[in-house]
């Protein structure tokens, strides 16, 4: 049995009771933090808290060298652990398929999410957020500055009056095999990076300086921050600690207007100006 | 000093009136009398005292070519002559003759309008005299023949004023059948073979000094009998006097060779594929002067105290010190530190060095040879590089780790002064390989790091360098990324051999304009459709992209292309190079999210999809082959040809030439290491032979498998070959 479990958005705690007990009913455990990280908590911190032995694979062993895992869950109970939802902005559906392919069996243990929090901290409606994207650094991608795709989701998604959710890269220690990475020195390659809103919103504010924009910092935490303004203005304030995110609304609904105005202090005017 | 001084003057003078200015090259087939012919010119000029032309080989200027007796660099020199009542500024450019120092000569000839090409009488057109005559004339080049040694077949052959007659009009034959045969396609050249009676041609003996050709022997009356006569009595200095070489060879120079306003015109639509209705090409035809700065690099010398010194040809405006220039293919600007002139081994500074001429720069750091250096940003000239790739590598450790850095920093000098030569840092395990045009060559470079720049080396056996080529076309091959999010739809065909001359020769590339290069793709063969979709050219191979409104593929195309470099950079069999493959992109299925086709996702499976689709298209090892011709007495003609046989060669042809026998075939460069003293023992040491590189040629399927697995055990590779690989 290979049970994918969702560990949720902020630390040790914040796994679901069901995600929790299948931890603790399983003989090996598998996880990767290549993908997302949970900030307010340590590798330690987990093993301790569920009290149980974590192997941690990185992109390649989980993408390209994935049988130790599916061996492993052939005859014995496994779980394998990512931050938020294993399915959701990650792409290991891959790998359930591959062990439904080998006769395994498979069950998902849902996460709470980033695409959850967007909306549930920003008051903005899960009703109306177009398709999502992820902002990447610079160097990741092969050109400079931002991907026209990005740009042309956020565009598409306004001139239908929806909402996009912008994921912010990260860069975990030993999580890439990309090459540009791998011409820096090694210290430089194992600096974990993440990428902060306001530089996020500075990208972005390149093509849409007077555009709302919304930071949705440390969700999940016990003081998560949420912050609305044009982006060249959040371009110019900073966040604090990470996880960030952003989301670039679209036309708001009366009540996401005043959400946007009371919850995350956006300015009247600017507000007004995307009101329908 | 002061005769000196006053040529440099004389030369500073000349050198805005470029009507009478000759940029020329002499090229010959190694040993037939350049250097010595150059020093004659030399004397001729005042230069050097006339008692040591012929020994003193001023051009060679580097110890270990005075050793060699051969020229390993191409040497620059300015000179004046007085021909008409007029004075003429000669800037003179001397090329080595060996095969493996090829490069150098096809740079020489960017910078020159004409060329005399050296024969010599006994042994007539070699191979080289081939090689050298095409570079001249794919540059647009005009040739001029000056046949040398005459005096050996006076006094040691022997012949008599008919026989010697045949055996020049033989040469000068054999000479016009190449240009005639090389020059048939060039629309813009009417005749340029040679001929005595319009003093095209000259004869003589660079050793002795003397020279005649049809116009100097209506001018002093001396005949062919006078020549023999005095020739035979050991007249030579009377010789000498009467009808002195550099006279004879720099009047055909002045009369018979173009100047810049007669030659650039001609010249830039053939070296030059920017906009031809531009201003800029406009003032490069018409040499101007007062235009933008417009120099192609040709040389990067060395000078102890200035540093790195590059010459070239001056195409329009003039160079002076303070310029600030771009360079082709690098960011920024580099400041003119200094220019001047060549004076034998030694440069002389000047205030300006006006379009028509071939200056030496300092200051242009940046620049290698073949760059192009201009005062606008402006289209490249063409490619100098292609004619001649490595066929032989060698590894080079730095005997003291100390030594490592300034070895690195060699190495890539000597790369950047020659550019026929290539260089791999391998900064983890230290050992670098060097590769070049030949043993000589290999040997040459790595002798030059001991002996200059005192870094004791320990160099690796000579290998040959292999290549990897499909032979077959392929059904499409699906490449997947990790995440497997991401797919990639491609088939692998040769491309013609057509088609591959046509990339080697620079006449299509991603650097033109793409309506020249389509048509240039066209005309090679490519149907219309396909030569549309070229997204990229590689080496020798082509991608194209034939998929129809793909999202995001635009986005993901830079990453498509580095996989599809990595691994052509690395084959499939055995990590050689790949050439010759027509790679067809079909289709393409991708994430929706960046993150999730970023390169770490589409470089491995667009690698991946390569590799297969040149197994599926049976990728075979190719090996580098070379013409080999052996001039022997008849006694050990068996000897000869077995040397060939033996070493899995082909004899092609034997055949009488005067009263030697002639070999010629082909044979693996692989087999000919070691091939000089195995030759020389087998025959007595009576046989004299010449190779020239000849491409890449596919390795009998009863080697393939051997060779691939010699190589992956050398590269420290899976010994086991990749799955599907078993069509041999």
């Amino acid at each position: 049995m290979l049970s994918f479990v969702g560990l949720g958005l902020w630390d040790e705690r914040s796994v679901t009771v069901e995600g929790r007990e299948t931890l603790r009913g399983a003989d090996r455990v598998f996880a990767e933090f290549y993908t997302s990280r949970l900030m307010g908590s340590s590798l330690d911190e987990l093993e301790a808290f569920h009290d149980c032995a974590i192997e941690v694979r990185d992109r390649a062993g989980v993408e390209q060298d994935p049988d130790p895992i599916l061996d492993a869950a052939a005859d014995a109970d496994v779980v394998f652990l990512t931050a938020g939802d294993t399915m959701i902005s990650t792409t290991h559906v891959d790998l359930r398929m591959r062990a439904e392919e080998r006769g395994i069996d498979t069950r998902v243990v849902h996460g709470t999410t980033a695409e959850a929090a967007a909306s549930s901290l920003t008051g903005l409606q899960n009703y109306r957020f177009g398709k999502a994207t992820t902002l990447p650094f610079p160097f990741v991608h092969a050109s400079d500055g931002v991907p026209g795709s990005v740009l042309d989701t956020i565009a598409d998604n306004r001139e239908r009056g929806l909402h996009t959710l912008v994921f912010l890269d990260i860069k975990v220690k030993g999580s890439s095999t990309d090459r540009r990475n791998a011409d820096l020195a090694t210290d430089e390659r194992e600096l974990e990076e993440f990428m902060p809103a306001d530089y996020a919103a500075e990208l972005l504010s390149e093509a849409l300086p007077e555009t709302l924009g919304v930071a949705v910092c440390r969700a999940g935490s016990p003081d998560p921050l949420v912050v609305a303004d044009s982006l060249s203005a959040l371009a110019e304030r900073s966040f604090g600690d990470p996880l960030h995110l952003l989301v670039v609304p679209g036309d708001l609904h009366l009540l996401e207007a005043d959400a946007l105005r009371e919850l995350a202090g956006a300015p009247a005017a600017l507000v007004d100006e995307h009101t329908v | 000093m002061g005769r000196r001084k006053k040529i440099v003057q004389e030369c500073e003078k000349l050198m805005d009136k470029p009507e009478q200015i000759r940029n020329i090259a002499i090229a010959a087939h190694v040993d037939h009398g350049k250097t010595t012919l150059s020093d004659n010119l030399l004397a001729g000029a005042g230069m050097i005292s006339d008692e040591t032309a012929g020994q003193q080989l001023a051009m060679d200027t580097k110890e270990d070519e005075q050793e060699r007796g051969i020229t390993i660099d191409a040497a620059n020199v300015s000179m004046t002559h007085e021909y008409e009542d007029r004075n003429h500024l000669i800037n003179l450019i001397d090329t080595p003759g060996h095969v493996d120092f090829g490069g150098d000569v096809t740079r020489a000839m960017r910078a020159v309008d004409g060329a005399l090409v050296v024969v010599d009488a006994v042994e007539g057109a070699m191979p080289q005299t081939e090689t050298v005559l095409r570079q001249a004339l794919r540059e647009g080049v005009k040739p001029a023949l000056f046949i040398n040694k005459v005096d050996r077949l006076i006094s040691e052959l022997q012949e008599g004023p008919q026989e010697m007659q045949q055996r020049l009009l033989k040469v000068i034959r054999n000479v016009n059948e190449l240009i005639r045969g090389m020059t048939e396609d060039m629309d813009d050249v009417d005749d340029w073979t040679v001929s005595v009676e319009d003093g095209t041609v000259g004869f003589g003996s660079a050793l002795y000094k003397w020279g005649v050709s049809m116009p100097s022997m209506q001018a002093t009356g001396l005949d062919f009998g006078d020549i023999i006569d005095l020739e035979q009595n050991d007249k030579r200095q009377e010789l000498h006097e009467r009808t002195p070489l550099s006279d004879v060879v720099l009047d055909m120079v002045c009369e018979h060779f173009p100047d810049p306003l007669d030659a650039q015109p001609r010249r830039i639509p053939r070296i030059w594929r920017g906009d031809a209705e531009s201003e800029l090409a406009e003032q490069m035809r018409l040499v101007d002067d007062d235009g933008e700065v417009v120099l192609m690099v040709t040389d990067i010398g060395i000078d102890p105290h200035a540093g790195e010194v590059a010459s070239g040809r001056v195409f329009a405006g003039g160079l002076e010190k303070g310029q600030e220039l771009y360079v082709s293919g690098t960011a920024g600007k580099n400041r003119v530190q200094s220019v001047g002139i060549y004076m034998g081994g030694e440069r002389e500074e000047v205030e300006r060095v006006p379009a028509g001429n071939i200056a030496a720069v300092t200051g242009l750091r940046d620049a290698i040879a073949g760059s192009t250096v201009s005062s606008v940003e402006m289209t490249p000239f063409e490619s100098i590089e292609h004619i001649s790739e490595p066929v032989i590598t060698k590894s080079v450790e730095a005997k003291n780790m100390d030594d490592l850095p300034k070895l690195i920093e060699t190495l890539r000098r000597v790369s950047k002064e020659d550019p026929t030569i290539q260089i791999t840092i391998n900064e983890d395990t230290g050992e670098h390989l060097i590769s070049g045009q030949g043993e000589l060559h290999l040997e040459v470079q790595t002798q030059r790091i001991e002996s200059e720049q005192g870094i004791p080396v320990i160099t690796g056996e000579p290998i040959v360098v292999f290549r990897e080529q499909p032979t077959g076309a392929c059904e499409t091959v699906e490449g997947i990324s990790p995440n497997r999010h991401n797919r990639f739809y491609i088939t692998i065909e040769p491309l013609s051999d057509e088609l591959v001359e046509t990339i080697q020769l620079g006449e299509a590339s991603m650097d033109m304009p793409e309506l020249e290069r389509r048509e240039a793709l066209q005309e090679a063969g490519m149907d219309k459709d396909t030569s549309q979709n070229v997204e990229h050219i590689y080496g020798t191979n082509i991608l194209i992209d034939d998929t129809k409104g793909i999202q995001h593929l635009n986005e993901t195309m830079e990453l498509v292309i580095e996989g599809l470099e990595e691994a052509l950079d690395d084959g499939p069999l055995a990590a050689e190079p790949v050439q010759g493959s027509l790679i067809r992109l079909h289709d393409a299925r991708l994430h929706e999210d960046a993150i999730h086709r970023g390169p770490a996702q589409v470089i491995p499976a667009v690698r991946n999809a390569v590799h297969r689709g040149l197994i599926a298209a049976r990728v075979k090892l190719l090996e580098p082959i070379q013409n080999v011709r052996i001039d022997v007495p008849n006694e050990h003609m068996g000897a000869a040809s077995g040397e060939i046989q033996g070493r899995r060669g082909r004899v092609d042809d034997m055949y009488q030439e005067g009263d030697l026998m002639v070999v010629e075939g082909i044979a693996p460069v692989d087999e000919m290491i070691g091939f000089s003293s195995d030759i020389r023992s087998a025959t007595e040491g009576r046989a004299s032979w010449n190779t020239e590189n000849a491409g890449f040629q596919v390795m009998s399927n009863s080697l393939q498998e051997e060779t691939m697995k010699e190589i992956r055990e050398r590269k420290g590779m899976k010994l086991e070959l990749p799955e599907g690989v078993d069509y041999f």
